[in-house]
């Protein structure tokens, strides 16, 4: 009995790991092994050829791809801060709300429901720049007279997909850190009050240690699927004007599908692959870390 | 008493404060979708406006009956991308439950080694971008012959969505403790009995959520389905939104209305299982 029993847990995960190899692991490893091929999907037989890490070198002194990568790593810090900064916030005040927090919960998970992909599209439509919401709201306010062309330019298009890269994910950040809030005891806020502390030391040194982990969770959720921004930007402007807010992912689309160089886009593929782990990894070290902490005070 | 005044004062300021803030909050948020509704009941012409028509003058359903009325008529076949949505998510669901159920309750109920790797390691493959995956898959399924097909789409959604429901599942499993199954055990029923009459009845809500959520990233995908799919064989709602879009045109009020067809099986089953889904991710991760 005693010996039997160890392989309970492996035969119980044993589909588990047969899906995922089969349909993520053995793909890579494919991947791989291509992105060492000048493979092409319209000549089949340059699979075989052999090529070494052509593929890479051409890529590291590839100027588009280092602004692509340059780009994506910059919009997910400028995102993802201040998704985090404005879901505590928004965490917060629903948190303070003494009536009907149900219904401003429910409103709140409201962009969750939004596949990227819609909120992609509805974003390209706000931001249009001949009848979009946004130019028309700002033109009738007579802010400005003129058409602001947001998707057109480079810098006004990164900052139109930041945002709508931002509505969508921020109910996700607040959604958790309302938990945390929810879930934590309230007798170490009144120690701190009785003992003088002013609201935000109250905020900084009780209420943030104890709200952290929910908020790496969050991090940790939203960094496992950091390359849904590529719906976003597919849609909304396929990384035009002339590749200014051209993505990694978008990059990798492009090169693999409309230039049909696959090898050189698995190649890419690797270091976008190698930028979500290491978003994953860290976020995930730091919600160790911070779960370490609050079980240590509490 | 002057003090008092002043406290008084600055109270109310903070509530007035709160309420604006949050009521600016909650309009930012939900306006895009408001947005969308509206745009979908409008006559083009009204979308189209310069200077912009704010007040909706006349409101219709013309998008939907157009969009349902089939090819030709509506212009694209959203029945036919409906179905196949519908099947691949359901199906690819209850597969990626059933091996979510097994993993997570490994993870739950039992010690081994390399347990903590595993389960980093399962979440890795789910950080894999999906446009990076689709490169090879896309290769692979033509070599295999199931490009454009249905079972290809389901292989693929399960391998997605089989480490988020083990997430969560563990998460749930967790939450039932231990001794209730062990008290079944001594009753006299096997490890087995105990399972389906004990510790699944009570995290049958959490199951159904993981469920749920499975469903939805099905439901939502776009990056692997606009590589994997090709025809009306296989196509989904995502992919199918881009049907709208011409090479310089895009039709925004049917667009609109494709787009609130998504949102409301989305909208409905998010709000079913709003407070499981939270409870089951916090849960998992924070308790250890």
């Amino acid at each position: 009995m005693k010996g039997f029993k160890p392989s309970a847990p492996f035969l119980l995960l044993l589909p588990a790991i047969i899906v995922l190899a089969a349909v993520v692991v053995l793909p890579l490893i494919l991947s791989l092994y291509s992105s060492f091929t000048p493979f092409r999907l319209t000549r089949p037989e340059t699979f075989f050829v052999f090529v070494g890490v052509r593929n890479y070198l051409s890529i590291l002194s590839n100027a588009d791809f280092w602004w692509a990568f340059g780009r994506t790593v910059l919009l997910l810090t400028i995102a993802l801060n201040l998704e985090m900064l404005l879901g505590l916030g928004l965490a917060m005040l629903v948190e303070k709300a003494t009536r009907g927090q149900r219904i401003l919960r429910t409103l709140m998970m409201f962009p969750m429901m939004f596949s990227p992909i819609l909120v992609g599209f509805q974003f390209k439509f706000m931001f249009n720049d001949n009848i979009g919401l946004v130019n028309n709201a700002l033109q009738s306010l007579g802010i400005t007279q003129d058409a602001i062309p947001w998707l057109i330019e480079g810098h006004l298009a990164f900052i139109a997909i930041s945002i709508a890269e931002i509505w969508s994910s921020t109910s996700i950040f607040a959604i958790l850190i309302l938990a945390g809030l929810l879930a934590m005891p309230k007798e170490p806020i009144e120690a701190a009050r009785v003992d003088g502390c002013t609201p935000w030391q109250t905020f900084r040194y009780v209420t943030w240690p104890f709200v952290m982990p929910f908020a790496y969770i969050a991090m940790t959720i939203r960094s496992l699927d950091v390359a849904r921004a590529y719906d976003i930007v597919k849609i909304m402007t396929d990384g035009g004007p002339a590749g200014r807010t051209e993505l990694l992912w978008t990059l990798v689309g492009r090169t693999a599908y409309s230039d049909a160089r696959m090898g050189l886009a698995n190649a890419m593929a690797y270091f976008s692959i190698l930028l979500s782990i290491a978003f994953t990894v860290y976020f995930y070290n730091k919600l160790a870390a911070a779960r370490a902490q609050i079980g240590a005070e509490w | 008493m002057d003090e008092n005044a002043s406290a008084r004062l600055t109270r109310r300021a903070l509530t007035v404060a709160h309420r604006v803030g949050l009521f600016l909050a909650m309009f930012v948020i939900c306006l895009p979708g408001i947005w969308i509704v509206l745009s979908s009941l409008r006559p083009t012409v009204e979308i189209m406006a310069k200077p912009p028509v704010w007040i909706p003058q006349e409101l219709s359903f013309d998008a939907y009956i157009a969009m349902f009325s089939g090819i030709g008529k509506g212009g694209i076949p959203v029945l036919d991308y409906f179905r196949n949505s519908l099947i691949i998510s359901v199906t690819s669901t209850v597969i990626a439950v059933a091996i979510g159920m097994a993993g997570g309750y490994a993870f739950a109920r039992y010690r081994f080694r390399g347990k903590s790797g595993m389960f980093l390691g399962l979440m890795l493959t789910r950080t894999v971008p999906g446009i990076a995956l689709s490169l090879p898959l896309f290769f692979l399924y033509v070599r295999l012959g199931i490009i454009d097909t249905h079972i290809g789409m389901i292989l693929a959604y399960v391998a997605l969505n089989v480490p988020f429901t083990i997430w969560l599942i563990d998460g749930f499993f967790r939450q039932v403790p231990k001794d209730l199954a062990e008290a079944a055990q001594i009753d006299g029923c096997t490890r087995w009995q105990a399972f389906w009459q004990v510790e699944f009845p009570l995290a049958r809500p959490g199951i159904a959520s993981a469920a749920i959520f499975a469903f939805l990233t099905c439901w939502n995908e776009f990056a692997l389905a606009s590589q994997l799919t090709r025809s009306v064989n296989s196509k989904t709602l995502p992919v199918g939104l881009l049907d709208y879009t011409a090479e310089f045109t895009i039709d925004w009020r049917g667009m609109c209305a494709l787009a609130v067809v998504m949102i409301i099986p989305a909208l409905t089953l998010t709000y079913i299982v709003q407070k499981h889904l939270v409870g089951g991710l916090t849960s998992g991760a924070v308790k250890g």
